[in-house]
């Protein structure tokens, strides 16, 4: 028994030895192809990189199937949910903008893809912001530079929540552990601390930089818009001015780039060739994303997405038989590579995206304007369009090749969804092509965020919040002799309509429409100003605001509650006027309350929102 | 909850990572498998799900065996459901833009005619001119009828022609073979012993193309190196070839039988048959235009040495290494005229993973009189690496012609990739097993554990466990019943062991790096970088604890004609590693934590029964039943209450996780959600529309009755696990040489989702009713009223998100088989020692009330791979 113990002793002591010599780092975890924080956000290489992130982050806005940039559209004068043969669409917003509703699909809408990754990227800032003080290596001038950056885009996301949803909570910080009680901060006071932000950015941010990157022209940008969302009309005019009257961007004027040598086309075509967005030539870019098909970083890699824009906004033309040749016969087809290849000039569009009439014809008041203009080809109406249906040439050879018509000669109508099928797009902007797919649906590109034409149309808005329309005019000219119009005198400026109008007319799928209408329609609730002799107050706003009674006003298919062939009804309600929080994102924070806004199931619940942003 | 919950395979005594695919099952000799936590944690904190103990086989006399195992069997499909035809399809289709236009039947006179077929109107109805007059059409009647119902002119075409694709006939493999032949040869002498093996299957899946073929080879080995040293090795590689590219079923039924196979050349697949690219593909067209490689090979060894110390020590080292390699190749030729355009699309993976264990195991053994002693000292070490690249390209030059043998060739090379791994793990473990008299009996052991992926703060714990049973027939005053009690035995275990089955990773915060193109002043493009945070670290998270009380009988009964155990378990675990959502203005939808404490019990038993045992028949049975109740104790804590009115705290309480849909109180798998209460009838179309529905969809409870659907109407409606399931095997052996046996099995009292009641299969992606076609099942019209199934494209949307479920249980007779045993003499003189016929049909037959596909393996909403059934003719050799 003794030598036993003995035998034992010996053995337990060796196995104590092998554990303990490998004891040191042997379960330190070793990650080999993933980057920490902690040796990434250290030197100027690191903060680019996150920077960088920031930057890609806002681009998805505008890209592929189903895009966000539609949802703001059809929340708006400009555009409808077209789809009409599945249950889904945002078209009844009464029934499907609902807190616990399908919120994050190109089937259904995108409010809530905004709302994750919009708070995705007030995080990325976050913890650039947070960390930037802690890199010891940087010079002075590359930190402020850095945190200049990295407060427009936490400024960018905040401008996009508070006029999407209004009153959201507000982090500031880098979150690091699992925090679930937040709590909502009031929207002026988030939009103060974001003008603050902006207006240190404008003082380090560079003049100029890498496109993709952050500028200074569009901090003052973004600062303008904030200012007006704030109601400082005269911040307003001196940060547009600042911007304007540095001289770095100045508005094209003249032909360039890719296209320059066809002699057919004009420089609005040219400001909006994927070629031409981020060419050196072009001075008007103040921020833009990019997407460069064979980039590793390409929107939708590998899996032949990128703008699908075409898909989006272009008319079904091909969809079943809708469109049909005087004798009867289907008059397109939904393949690409056909004898006339309609499919692969203006791609195969889903009318998802459908533009009201207010879009396309009630606001063109110049014959001349480029951007209307179908002879240069920039924009296209259906009756430019011809039967292409290869069947045709045999069954019904008089109208294979000629031009589309809604009518036969009897009055009878051809075209059996005139909603998703019929309708004219301006060509120019959405003409994207697609070399991955066939037919094409709209390739890679790269989209402006932010132009120096919007710039001006910005401060003549803020002049005609002061009744000063001379000048308004004068800055609605400079964007509007661009596209060969005649100037407006003073008194063609009739008010806030006057600005929405130009702003449909240049900023189609470029502005967040949405958004900017909402933030107009808290300047109407909180200055009294009239709108239609009628004026708003910010207690009723979910009750009684401009934005709805703008698209009520404007908008056809929301005036007269149009139902579509799926038998659903379009309709919209004053408390749309801000988007429903996710239930998600109330139910998850369970150690506070995130407030609902009025006229959602929870809102009941809400408590009063905070008068100051939580430091932590 | 979060952690992989699949237990610990456990090869020839060394824990096993590899998966069953790669073992041969003709190379098994047994399978145990053990549940309580005290015998499961000699394997280790990781048998917290269980563990399945497989012994390969080994030589066994002193002469060479040799077998042969080769069977040949049909793989047919089972439980389909109809996909309706050419003219099914049009009566459906009419139906289906019917309820697109609101059912509309009033507008017009006849208008409710409009989509039927005008040759086959119901007489006393409407004539066919006021038929073709309801659109003003002029010309043919069924073509205007086949435009009404929204058909492409190819389909009209071939309606015309009558020229109808079977697409079932296409896509399915009527008798789908498969092939399995295994021969080995074991053999046993004093010094050394062998087993080898090599085995070959080929199985044709279901669909047309559809293949799997894998080739497996073992080798067991131990010598008698000296008196006291045994050495030995197991040794397995295997090859598996999933090359094959399936058919596209969800394309089957997006298409519709009215198309046409081929493009105008008649060589070329046609885009879309129905010339509906916005829809579909062609189903073959992956699989025509596609070169696939994907082989996984990999070598899964141990070798050991046993020796035997003085004094009662002995000691044993092993070493299991696995090496894995896997290539997938995939080239999608610019033939395909979908990506035509992309001229030619490569893919290319490779990935080694190499993971290595050690163990050293002493052990003592001691006897004294009626005491016996076993102790054993376990030192384990463990690594785990791997190495993942990827490449895609694009857009060949000059061609693709080389397939992915050329990936330079690709003119957009647009990602290369690398994503290499590691982990390491060690465990200390100290054994005592002690038994008086062998009626009593002592185990007790205690482990120490660690895992990198908890390196950073807690990479180590500590598992206790403690078993005690007593064989009750052994004592004296049990005397009594030795004339029908043969053995009986009481067990009772407290055991605590781990889970760590979590990425080796997740505690830190992953930066994902990625790039983003820039342009400079001057108009060039370059590639900036990107970072940024995917996850929020948690340095602090530490392995799931689980504490089990095992109690349980084993006994024999009547000679051995009745047997078996009952067991009853209380599990609960503890810090749980959870995906917790987090409100996503962090920036984050989810952080990995432990937390909170789920329990589990549960009752098992099982008999084995002699029933008949005469000189032609004998008769045994063998019964399982088991169920188990699954409850969450707690979840994060406490948290404060506010007054809505005031914004004050008022109090705490726990809350429930309502994004995970995880609740206090009840299991993890409640389904909490709106209650069905069938569907919306015309009559009340009024009130339906209230709640934002239309006749035809479904109605769902307004449980509060406050005339609107909220979370508020939320209920429990059931649990997509089992209530209870069991198992009964038969087998009979009828003039010795027969042998038949059958299997049932049944899972009772469980929900699955059934959203295809809804006929509105969002999920699935078939939401173009107008467009498709689909399997049959009913549907909801103003004339056909039914109430468990909606209308054709019914609005499931809505103002609420809900989900329509029905009971899923079933029974299925999952094996019946008969053999034959060629009589031993006979057997002689054909020169075998042992020959052998069978067949044998798995998956006969599913008893329930569930009708779409299986009731287990629902497998996706539209057109998944159905389950077959499959019967197999064998040929057993032993020579």
């Amino acid at each position: 028994m003794k030598n036993n113990i003995k035998y034992f002793s010996i053995f337990a002591y060796l196995l104590m030895v092998v554990v303990s010599s490998c004891n040191k780092d042997w379960l330190t975890p070793k990650p080999l192809s993933i980057y920490s924080p902690e040796n990434t956000f250290v030197d100027a290489t690191g903060f680019k990189a996150a920077l960088g992130a920031s930057a890609k982050n806002i681009r998805d806005e505008f890209f592929g199937d189903g895009s966000p940039i539609i949802t703001e559209s059809i929340f708006s004068d400009i555009s409808v949910e077209g789809t009409d043969d599945k249950t889904g669409p945002a078209q009844n917003m009464d029934l499907q903008i609902r807190p616990d509703a399908q919120l994050n699909s190109g089937d259904f809408n995108r409010i809530g893809w905004y709302w994750d990754q919009e708070w995705i990227g007030v995080r990325m800032a976050n913890t650039i912001i947070t960390r930037l003080p802690l890199a010891k290596s940087l010079t002075d001038a590359e930190r402020n530079s850095f945190m200049g950056q990295a407060y427009f885009f936490r400024a960018y996301n905040y401008y996009r929540l508070t006029n999407q949803f209004g009153d959201v909570p507000c982090p500031i910080t880098e979150i690091t552990t699992a925090k679930v009680d937040f709590a909502t901060v009031k929207r002026d006071v988030i939009l103060k601390r974001m003008k603050t932000d902006l207006e240190y950015a404008v003082q380090y941010v560079p003049w100029t930089a890498d496109k993709g990157t952050v500028n200074r022209g569009a901090c003052y940008h973004l600062l303008t818009k904030i200012n007006l969302a704030l109601g400082l009309f005269d911040d307003a005019i001196a940060s547009s001015t600042a911007l304007i009257n540095n001289g770095t961007y100045k508005l094209m004027t003249n032909r360039f780039g890719v296209d320059a040598g066809i002699a057919s086309k004009n420089v609005t075509w040219d400001l909006h060739r994927p070629d031409n967005k981020a060419a050196a030539a072009n001075t008007e870019v103040l921020m833009l994303v990019t997407d460069r098909l064979g980039s590793a970083g390409a929107f939708g890699v590998g899996t032949g997405l990128g703008t699908r824009i075409m898909r989006q906004a272009v008319p079904g033309i091909s969809i079943g038989t809708n469109i049909v040749t005087p004798n009867g016969k289907a008059g397109a087809a939904a393949t690409g590579g056909n004898e006339i290849d309609i499919m692969n000039l203006y791609g195969r569009g889903i009318g998802r995206c459908r533009s009201t009439p207010y879009e396309y014809k009630d606001i063109w008041d110049d014959a001349k304007d480029l951007r209307h203009d179908s002879t240069s080809g920039n924009y296209m109406f259906m009756e430019n369009v011809r039967y292409f249906a290869p069947a045709l040439k045999t069954s019904d050879p008089t109208y294979y090749g000629a031009r589309m018509q809604l009518y036969d000669s009897k009055g009878k109508l051809l075209c059996a969804d005139t909603l998703r099928s019929w309708y004219p797009w301006p060509h120019y902007k959405l003409y994207v092509p697609d070399t991955e797919a066939n037919p094409m649906q709209g390739g890679h590109s790269d989209w402006y965020v932010f132009r120096l034409a919007e710039t001006y149309l910005l401060r003549a808005e803020a002049y005609v919040w002061k009744g000063d329309m001379a000048n308004a005019a004068a800055d609605i000219n400079v964007v509007r002799t661009r596209a060969k119009c005649s100037p407006y005198t003073a008194s063609q400026v009739t008010g806030i309509g006057t600005i929405l109008d130009e702003r449909a007319r240049e900023l189609y799928w470029e502005e967040p429409r949405k958004t900017e209408l909402t933030r107009i329609a808290y300047i109407f609730a909180s200055t009294g100003k009239s709108y239609n002799g009628k004026t708003y107050t910010l207690s009723a706003f979910s009750t009684s605001n401009f934005m709805i009674d703008r698209i009520l006003e404007k908008n056809i298919f929301y005036r007269t509650n149009f139902v579509t062939l799926h038998n659903d009804m379009m309709k919209i309600s004053q408390y749309h006027v801000l988007w429903p929080i996710p239930q998600s994102a109330i139910l998850g924070n369970t150690g506070g309350r995130i407030n609902q806004n009025v006229g959602y199931s929870g809102a009941e619940l809400n408590v009063p929102a905070l008068d100051k942003i939580p430091e932590q | 909850m979060t952690a992989s919950s699949s237990p610990l395979i456990v090869l020839d005594g060394v824990i096993y990572p590899g998966g069953l695919e790669d073992i041969n099952p003709n190379d098994i000799a047994t399978i145990d498998i053990l549940k309580d936590a005290s015998s499961a944690a000699v394997f280790g904190a990781r048998s917290a799900n269980g563990v399945i103990l497989i012994s390969t086989k080994k030589g066994k006399s002193g002469k060479p065996i040799i077998t042969f195992n080769d069977n040949i069997g049909f793989n047919k499909l089972a439980n389909k459901p109809h996909l309706l035809d050419g003219n099914e399809m049009l009566d459906f289709r009419a139906d289906a833009i019917w309820s697109m236009m609101g059912y509309d039947s009033t507008s017009k006179p006849g208008i409710k005619y409009r989509y039927q077929n005008p040759t086959k109107l119901p007489s006393g109805s409407i004539s066919q001119a006021d038929w073709m007059a309801l659109t003003g059409a002029t010309g043919d009647v069924t073509t205007e009828w086949l435009n009404r119902l929204r058909l492409k002119p190819i389909e009209i075409t071939n309606y015309q022609a009558g020229q109808m694709l079977n697409w079932e006939k296409l896509i399915y493999n009527d008798n789908a073979l498969q092939h399995d032949h295994t021969v080995s040869i074991a053999q046993r002498r004093d010094d050394y012993n062998y087993y080898l093996s090599l085995g070959y299957l080929t199985n044709e899946g279901l669909t047309v193309g559809d293949t799997y073929k894998t080739f497996r080879t073992r080798l067991n080995l131990e010598a008698t190196a000296a008196k006291f040293l045994t050495v030995g090795m197991n040794f397995q590689f295997s090859n598996r070839d999933e090359s094959s590219i399936p058919v596209n079923l969800s394309d089957v039924t997006r298409t519709t039988p009215w198309g046409s196979y081929y493009a105008a050349d008649g060589v070329t697949l046609r885009t879309s048959p129905n010339d509906d690219p916005g829809n579909n593909t062609h189903p073959f067209m992956d699989q025509t235009y596609t070169d696939r490689m994907y082989q996984y090979n990999n070598f899964f060894g141990s070798l050991y040495a046993k020796g035997k110390l003085p004094f009662g020590f002995s000691y044993q080292v092993n070493f299991s290494p696995r090496y894995d390699f896997l290539m997938q190749f995939n080239h999608q030729s610019a033939l395909n005229p979908t990506i035509a355009a992309k001229k030619g699309v490569v893919d290319r993976r490779n990935q080694t993973t190499y993971s290595w264990q050690l163990d050293n195991i002493l052990r003592w053994n001691q006897k004294l009189d009626k005491h016996t002693i076993e102790a054993t000292f376990l030192f384990n070490a463990e690594k785990f690496q791997s190495w993942n690249s990827t490449m895609h390209a694009e857009n060949f030059a000059p061609n693709d012609n080389l397939s992915f043998h050329a990936v330079q060739s690709g003119t957009l090379p647009a990602t290369i990739a690398s994503d290499d791994q590691m982990a390491t793990g060690d465990a200390l473990m100290g054994r005592i097993n002690y038994n008086y008299d062998q009626k009593y009996f002592l185990t007790a052991t205690a482990r120490r554990d660690g895992y990198s992926a908890f390196g950073q703060q807690n990479p180590r714990a500590t598992f206790p466990s403690v078993a005690l049973s007593w064989a009750l027939n052994e004592e004296k005053f049990m005397k009594g019943t030795q004339k029908w009690l043969d053995y009986a035995k009481l067990r009772v275990s407290y055991g605590e062991n781990g889970n760590r089955e979590i990425g080796r990773y997740a505690a830190l915060s992953n930066l994902t790096s990625g790039t983003f193109v820039f342009v400079t002043s001057g108009g060039t493009a370059y590639n900036g970088s990107t970072v940024a945070a995917s996850n929020l670290s948690n340095p602090s998270l530490k392995w799931e604890r689980n504490s089990a009380i095992n109690s349980g009988i084993d006994y024999s009964i009547f000679n051995g004609k009745v047997s078996g155990s009952i067991d009853y378990y209380v599990r609960t675990t503890k810090d749980l590693l959870v995906n917790r959502s987090l409100p996503t203005v962090t920036g984050f939808s989810s952080i990995l934590v432990n937390l909170g404490e789920v329990e589990n019990k549960g009752f098992e038993m099982s008999m084995n029964t002699v029933n008949l045992e005469r000189k032609n028949l004998t008769w045994k049975s063998t019964i399982s039943f088991w169920l188990n109740r699954n409850k969450i104790n707690h979840l994060y804590g406490a948290t404060p209450d506010y007054d809505p009115a005031t914004g004050k705290q008022i109090g705490s309480s726990e809350k429930d996780d309502l994004t995970n849909q995880w609740f206090i109180g009840h299991s993890i798998s409640s389904i909490y959600n709106y209650g069905i209460q069938g569907v919306w009838q015309v009559a009340d179309a009024a009130l339906a529309k209230t709640y934002g529905y239309k006749p035809g969809d479904m109605r769902l409870v307004d449980l509060n009755n406050d005339g609107a659907y909220t979370i508020a109407d939320k209920q429990f409606l059931g649990e997509t696990t089992p209530k209870y399931s069991w198992n009964l095997r038969n087998d009979f052996r009828i003039y010795k040489n027969f042998d038949l046996s059958f299997t049932l099995y049944a899972k009772i009292g469980q929900l699955s989702s059934f959203s295809e009641a809804t006929n509105s299969q969002l999920n699935g992606g078939n939401v173009f009713y107008d467009r498709s076609n689909f399997y049959k099942i009913p549907y909801w019209t103003p004339s056909n009223p039914i109430n468990d199934y909606a209308g054709i494209g019914s609005n499931v949307g809505g103002p609420v998100s809900w989900g329509v479920y029905r009971a899923s249980s079933f029974v299925r007779l999952s094996n019946a088989s008969l053999a034959y045993n060629v009589p031993s003499q006979l057997a002689k003189k054909w020169k075998f020692d042992n020959v052998k016929f069978y067949v044998n049909i798995v998956n006969a037959h599913v008893f329930s009330n569930w009708i779409y596909f299986d009731p287990e393996n629902k497998n996706g909403t539209s057109g998944g791979a159905p389950t077959p059934y499959n019967v197999n003719f064998g040929l057993n050799i032993t020579l």
